[in-house]
């Protein structure tokens, strides 16, 4: 039998660091059945979050890696990925939208719409992704849904309407209005288990109708049967107002806000309620795949699972039990004992065991169909890989994976550190493609490279955590690039013919700035100036040249390098000859080639009160930074900018002390530019002193 | 092509962008035409203009986002600079960029005073100190020509060179001043230095010159606005 894709949701919920994500996805994992007792991020009993499997992440409170989980809501199955709330494990939150159908957007009722929901609401539009949001905490003091909605609307440009209002706030919370039944609903019994609705209090009747009118008046946009039972001043059903909501949710012209307190157990209930209602199905979203035979020509996927089977990997773990890769099923079904194919890799993959997740447990089974996210036992593969039936030649949207923009070199503090350090960073490099790990040859030192700094800390703290690999941290580097700014000649021939078998080989061309990638090597070749067997080599050579610049000993990117002439010997080249002339003409072409030294750009959003705006502009602005611009709003500024990340350690101290602990930042990668010429120039001098010692 | 040549054959050289016009600044411009039409565009150009010359700009945008202000500097530099070499045009980028800064207000909150008050917190925390202002989105339908005093009080206290303003005007309404400003604008005449109209005909878009105190073009040369690059041209 089909499976019904109309009841299934694939959903993410995404917020601001500390919105109380975590919590929520424990209240809905409670009132689904899930789990059958609470236990708080932070809480006494020592047990942590359902979500937060990790040991780090129930010790910090927050979350780390994004677990997936499933859970059954009344006729319907609810997907869930819990995202990370850092702007450091960006790539967790667009890996989990990359392949989530709808998000809920949880925002703090005290804090509304705070920098880091700015940034995930971008990423939700740059996915399509429809929302709901949910302001949480309301039982705080200082809870303000309307001021929050508001900031929906003014900050995030959402067309943002409260679907519910409060009865009671802070800690007189008591329950919702819903302003389309229109009746109270009390969450009651020990865990707010017991839905209770009831009349309206009296006092708040008024308020209810004039909020309901004004909800009615715009969602009418999205449905002309609301409009014309409006316009009849009719009966209007619940159905019709539900019809109007989802359709603009799903067309992303209007985001239904939905409230309470996961914490006081208030409210939950009735955003699964709208997650069934308002949320896509998998068969409300278009997805595209691109077709490797016909010059990655976009195609829509069917969502039958009566089709070929194409399914995106979407995230990897290496767990106690082999690799565990978190997959999303776009078309198609799979079986356990199928037979799949990796489209980048062209390989044969034996499905051996399907397991549903549910954080750190799972649960066996023995199929998926299209629209599912199951994880599947003893794949290989990478983050991103696609997964289709033999014959069809097609892989899912590549994703967005931003480079690392800092490094830090480790050093195991003992040989059994060092075993446990490597098994470490081989697990940690397949799950994360933002973390990148590589040996620096000169100092033999291990250098990983990340996101951010907390990024990088939280690896390390991994590292000792999970593998008993204790490693000394050095201080935090930037990662600087070089490349070539002009074209320059190449000419060098390795001789090594004094005794025994000798060495030669010459290599001839040029070098020239590369702006599609990293590296391209051209081969011009002609007549056999260098015997094919021998190209390869070249290609070797210059490739071990890029590793390290001679400027500051960063690696070099964004250089072709075109060989057109040479010469061989026939008894003396060899492999290891032209890889070494490569070598030595790579060198003598670099610095004829006017290299320069790249550092990483970040794009900085600095928000706090207006007063604090040119104090925070001058703070910027001492950093090299390159204000953008400012965005008044209401008794606040956001000052974008642009500023070397080099420059921006210690920041948050700094603006801590300007603005009197009122203002922060976010900050994630823009690009790469050139570093000034006095920068420049210390960096080469201090390149220079650190070789001599 | 270079830099140079760039400014120099910019069409807007006509309106005498960059000549005094009594000695102590330009005075104030606007570009008027109905909503949709590229006001936005044409102001970009004006503020592009004093960029390349190395002059500093200040974009207020009002009920607009800074991304999207930001995009249209991108767009219309990329078109003017169509024709230079793609490493030339590299290298004077950021040195052009550097001399813009957007400010964007929501429409409610934006007023002389706080302007007023941002600029001087740029100006005094040696962050930024605009030649030119740039006011896109102000709205004219609630001004009154001692509005317009205010900032041209404010360009001769703050020694700005000029102030460029966007103004909507509406099909219906046929109010115009004696120099034919249309409305909401026809009680400011004596405000502005220039005015600019994005007149819609059959086939093209005039830019009409409606007013041009520093102009030295000769009568019969027309300024044109290609609304498929967005462009102004000569005619």
């Amino acid at each position: 039998m089909k499976k019904d894709l109309t009841k299934v949701r694939n959903i993410g919920i995404s917020a601001h660091i500390d919105s109380g994500k975590t919590t929520l996805t424990e209240r809905i994992l409670f009132y689904t059945n899930r789990i059958h007792a609470i236990h708080e991020v932070r809480g006494k009993d020592g047990v942590g979050a359902k979500m937060d499997s990790m040991e780090l992440e129930k010790e910090r409170g927050i979350t780390i890696q994004s677990a997936a989980t499933y859970c059954p809501w009344k006729d319907i199955d609810i997907n869930i990925i819990d995202t990370p709330g850092h702007v450091d494990f960006t790539v967790e939150v667009e890996r989990a939208l990359r392949v989530l159908d709808g998000a809920i957007l949880v925002l703090c009722s005290v804090g509304g719409v705070q920098s880091q929901s700015i940034t995930v609401n971008r990423q939700m539009s740059r996915y399509n992704v429809p929302r709901i949001a949910f302001v949480n905490k309301c039982d705080r003091t200082g809870a303000n849904p309307d001021k929050v909605t508001r900031q929906l609307r003014e900050k995030l440009d959402l067309n943002a309407h409260m679907m519910q209002m409060p009865i009671g706030l802070e800690s007189e919370l008591q329950g919702m209005v819903d302003l389309v039944t229109m009746k109270a609903i009390y969450y009651e019994g020990e865990h707010g288990e017991k839905i209770r609705e009831d009349e309206i209090p009296a006092e708040l009747k008024d308020e209810a109708e004039e909020r309901r009118s004004a909800l009615l008046e715009e969602v009418s946009m999205f449905s002309e049967e609301l409009m014309e039972a409006l316009l009849e001043e009719g009966e209007i059903s619940a159905e019709l107002i539900h019809d109007a909501v989802r359709k603009g949710t799903l067309s992303l012209e209007f985001t239904p806000v939905f409230m309470g307190s996961a914490y006081k157990n208030k409210g939950v209930q009735s955003l699964l309620d709208a997650v069934q209602v308002y949320m896509p199905c998998p068969t409300d979203v278009a997805n595209y795949a691109l077709d490797l035979n016909n010059d990655e020509q976009e195609f829509p996927v069917t969502n039958d699972p009566d089709d070929p089977l194409i399914m995106l990997a979407f995230k990897l773990e290496d767990g106690r039990y082999g690799q565990l890769t978190y997959v999303r099923t776009y078309q198609g079904t799979l079986n356990k004992g199928d037979t799949v194919y990796n489209s980048r890799t062209g390989k044969k993959v034996k499905i051996g065991r399907l397991v549903r997740m549910h954080s750190d447990e799972m649960e066996e089974i023995d199929s998926c169909t299209a629209g599912d996210m199951v994880a599947l036992f003893g794949v290989d593969c990478a983050s991103g890989d696609t997964f289709t039936s033999e014959g069809l030649s097609c892989s899912m949207t590549s994703m967005h994976i931003p480079e690392p923009v800092i490094s830090l070199a480790i050093v195991p503090a003992d040989n059994k550190a060092q075993v446990n350090m490597s098994k470490a960073l081989n697990r940690f490099t397949k799950e994360d493609p933002t973390f990148r790990t590589y040996v620096d040859h000169e100092t033999n030192e291990t250098i990983v490279s990340g996101m951010g700094e907390l990024h990088l800390d939280v690896y390390i703290e991994r590292m000792k955590r999970e593998y008993k690999a204790e490693v000394q941290v050095g201080a935090p580097q930037v990662a600087y690039r070089e490349t070539v700014t002009e074209r320059a000649e190449f000419n060098y021939t390795h001789k090594k013919q004094t005794g025994g078998s000798g060495q030669f080989g010459r290599v001839a061309g040029y070098l020239e700035p590369c702006e599609e990638g990293e590296y391209e090597f051209v081969d011009e070749i002609v007549g056999g100036a260098i015997p094919r067997e021998f190209i390869g080599s070249c290609d070797k050579g210059f490739k071990k040249s890029l590793e390290k610049g001679s400027l500051c000993g960063a690696p070099i990117t964004g250089v072709r390098c075109v060989i057109n002439d040479g010469a061989a010997h026939a008894v003396d080249s060899s492999d290891v000859a032209f890889q070494l002339a490569a070598v030595g003409a790579f060198k003598d072409g670099y610095l004829k080639a006017k290299p320069v030294i790249m550092e990483p750009i970040m794009k900085v959003a600095a928000e706090g009160p207006a007063e604090f705006q040119g104090a925070i502009m001058g703070s910027l602005n001492q950093r090299r930074g390159m204000i953008i611009g400012t965005m008044e709003e209401g008794t606040y500024t956001v000052i974008e900018a642009e500023v070397p990340l080099s420059e921006m350690f210690g920041y948050s101290t700094t603006l801590r002390s300007l603005t009197q602990g009122k203002a922060e930042f976010t900050m994630e990668f823009a690009t790469f530019k050139q570093v000034p010429k006095s920068v420049s120039e210390e960096l080469v001098k201090k390149y220079q002193e650190e070789k001599k010692a | 092509m270079t830099k140079e040549d760039l400014i120099q054959s910019n069409p807007l050289r006509a309106l005498g962008l960059g000549e005094k016009t009594d000695g102590k600044n330009q005075g104030m411009g606007l570009v008027m035409a109905r909503a949709g039409l590229g006001k936005t565009a044409i102001l970009v150009q004006i503020a592009l203009d004093f960029m390349m010359r190395g002059d500093k700009v200040l974009h207020v945008s009002i009920g607009e986002s800074i991304d999207k202000a930001r995009s249209w500097y991108t767009d219309i530099f990329l078109l003017t600079t169509a024709d230079m070499a793609d490493a030339e045009r590299r290298e004077i980028e950021p040195e052009v960029m550097r001399n813009r800064m957007i400010m964007t207000f929501k429409e409610s909150a934006f007023g002389l005073a706080k302007l007023e008050e941002r600029l001087d917190d740029l100006v005094k925390q040696d962050v930024y100190k605009p030649n030119c202002l740039i006011v896109d989105g102000y709205d004219f339908s609630d001004s009154k020509a001692t509005d317009m005093q205010g900032f041209i009080d404010l360009m001769e206290s703050r020694d700005l060179d000029a102030i460029w303003f966007s103004a909507v005007s509406h099909r219906g309404d046929k109010r115009v001043s004696e120099t034919g400003i249309p409305a909401p604008c026809h009680e400011m005449d004596e405000m502005f230095a220039s005015v600019l109209f994005i007149n819609p005909e059959t086939e093209a878009i005039k830019l009409d010159i409606i007013k041009c105190t520093a102009c030295e073009i000769d009568a019969s040369a027309k300024l044109a606005f290609d609304p498929s690059t967005m462009l102004i041209s000569k005619t």
